[in-house]
């Protein structure tokens, strides 16, 4: 069996078994050896690869951010601009409204209790370090205390926060002035994060700074990335 | 004048032409000739021309320090002119179809930072679209019409008598547009942007810590958006300008500097402020363009121009 075989028995059988011409042919032949060494080892570190490779936040955040841009799916509800109503309408209007307000709190009121009910007998206690440790976002400025995301952001800071060391470390070495650059700006952004954070957690119902917040995130994002395709091109 | 005279004269401007003036137009020739010579050699000078029919696309990718500029004339050719600091840069320039392509690249990632500059000069036809894309370097354009896409890190975008739908993107870069037209998006983080007698009917601009100008005429129907998280947002209309405007910050200042022009808003629903912001609204000739200013924290500034 020639070596051009070996490759054939490879690509059509796989590794094993291998027939017992091939393997007489391994024992003599040291490129097929190592060739045979290189494709075991690829096949062994593709099994340990996990099957399926969530895409990180920041993709979600930009995609929504274009689809919102674009007109796609909007970011808050539509103000409807309505013909003023009669006054007894008015009153009938007030107390339906409240009416149904109040049952559907009621509804979402029952349904919670009863799922923290069944939660807490199949499920063991978590202990308050444990929360604090999963709550906990990683600082965002280095020496000054991270003030907590608002829960609608929480996850977003928390894949951004992840991904910040990684891109840095890439470019870390690098004194090149656009490396320098997005550096600074990285920290323009996450000051402002900071702030607009702090202002949110006063405040958290300020639909401006929310605003702010949202594309102050989706900057840091398109940041970290850029960082990342640089380190790759440097490296 | 007798004869005798005139035939002196006549030698002696012989003799002036032979001995000094040749001499002197052989010499000027010579460094003429030489000098572009001499200019290549330091600076590596690279030219081509592309002709193309029709609109053609113009993509740029200089991943080396330097400026490009854009210009355009009446001939349907794209001319390439690139310039590098050293052997350490190489340049792809390839044609297909009307699309032309340049790219320059970093052969040696261990160069310093003068050895790694390339400049590139276009000319092409004035309607051209562009997609340019530098990293620390100036990118210029002027009088081209075409949809462009122009990104920088940290270089500054300055573009004059641009038309077409034109987004520029920076990190830190500022953008400076003089008698734009057309649509303009402008995001950056540290950037700042001046808009300067536009033309222009949609404008999308958004900078984190940059500072926003608009100096000049809202055309009818336009939509304006501009916001800036901590910078200045300043606008500078005219009298005979029509527009409604709605400015909000969340913890900055509103300075109205045109009380006298700015109106209550009388066609449409009323306006309040949203809650924890400070607001803005009025109208200013018939409202036909709408303005939107906001800030996180910069002050936003409205005021008539002189």
């Amino acid at each position: 069996m020639q070596c051009k075989d070996v490759e054939l028995v490879l690509e059509q059988e796989g590794l094993e078994p291998l027939p017992d011409e091939a393997r007489a042919h391994l024992a003599e032949c040291r490129d097929c050896r190592s060739y045979v060494a290189d494709l075991t080892s690829l096949v062994d570190a593709a099994k340990k690869l996990p099957s399926e490779i969530a895409p990180p936040d920041r993709v979600w955040i930009s995609l929504r951010a274009q689809l919102e841009q674009e007109g796609i799916i909007r970011p808050s509800e539509d103000v409807v601009i309505v013909e003023p109503a009669p006054w007894w309408e008015s009153i009938g209007a007030f107390f339906r409204s409240r009416v149904l307000a109040m049952a559907t709190i009621g509804i979402l009121i029952v349904a919670a209790a009863v799922f923290q009910i069944r939660r807490d007998r199949s499920t063991p206690a978590v202990t308050p370090d444990e929360t604090a440790k999963t709550a906990e976002p990683a600082p965002l400025i280095p020496g000054t205390p991270a003030p907590e995301p608002p829960p609608v952001f929480s996850q977003s800071a928390q894949a951004l926060n992840d991904q910040e060391p990684v891109a840095t470390s890439m470019i870390l070495a690098s004194t090149s002035p656009v490396d320098a650059s997005l550096r600074d700006n990285l920290k323009k952004v996450n000051e402002f994060i900071a702030d607009c954070e702090r202002h949110l957690k006063e405040q958290p119902q300020d639909e401006l700074t929310r605003e702010y917040l949202s594309a102050a995130y989706q900057q840091k994002a398109e940041l970290l990335s850029a960082m990342i395709e640089r380190g790759r091109s440097i490296n | 004048m007798c004869p005798r005279t005139m035939e002196m004269n006549l030698a002696w401007l012989g003799y002036c032409v032979k001995r000094i003036i040749l001499p002197v137009l052989s010499a000027g020739l010579f460094l003429w000739s030489a000098a572009p010579a001499r200019a290549g050699a330091a600076g590596q000078h690279i030219e081509k021309q592309f002709k193309v029919s029709g609109r053609p696309v113009v993509v740029i990718h200089n991943v080396a320090n330097g400026r490009i500029e854009v210009k355009s004339w009446k001939n349907a050719e794209v001319d390439v002119v690139g310039t590098q600091s050293s052997n350490k840069i190489g340049f792809e320039i390839e044609q297909v179809g009307d699309r032309v392509d340049v790219t320059s690249n970093i052969l040696d990632p261990a160069g310093q930072p003068l050895e790694l500059e390339a400049n590139l000069q276009l000319t092409v036809p004035e309607e051209t679209e562009l997609q340019l894309k530098t990293e620390t370097g100036l990118i210029y354009v002027e009088q081209v019409t075409g949809d462009m896409k122009l990104e920088s890190y940290g270089g500054d975008v300055h573009l004059k008598e641009v038309s077409g739908y034109i987004i520029v993107k920076t990190t830190g870069g500022s953008l400076v547009c003089t008698q734009c037209a057309g649509k303009l998006d402008f995001s950056s983080i540290g950037g700042s942007v001046q808009i300067l007698q536009p033309q222009l009917n949609n404008v999308n601009l958004m900078t984190t810590t940059g500072n926003i100008l608009f100096d000049g005429d809202f055309v009818r129907t336009g939509l304006y958006s501009m916001k800036s998280g901590k910078g200045l947002v300043e606008v500078r209309f005219s009298s005979t300008d029509s527009f409604d405007l709605k400015a909000q910050t969340a913890t900055g200042i509103v300075d109205n500097q045109a009380a006298a022009y700015l109106k209550p808003d009388s066609h449409g629903v009323k306006h309040i402020a949203a809650k924890f912001t400070h607001g803005l609204f009025g109208t200013v000739g018939m409202g036909l363009a709408k303005v939107e200013l906001s800030s996180y924290s910069g002050t936003i500034r409205i005021m008539k121009r002189d």
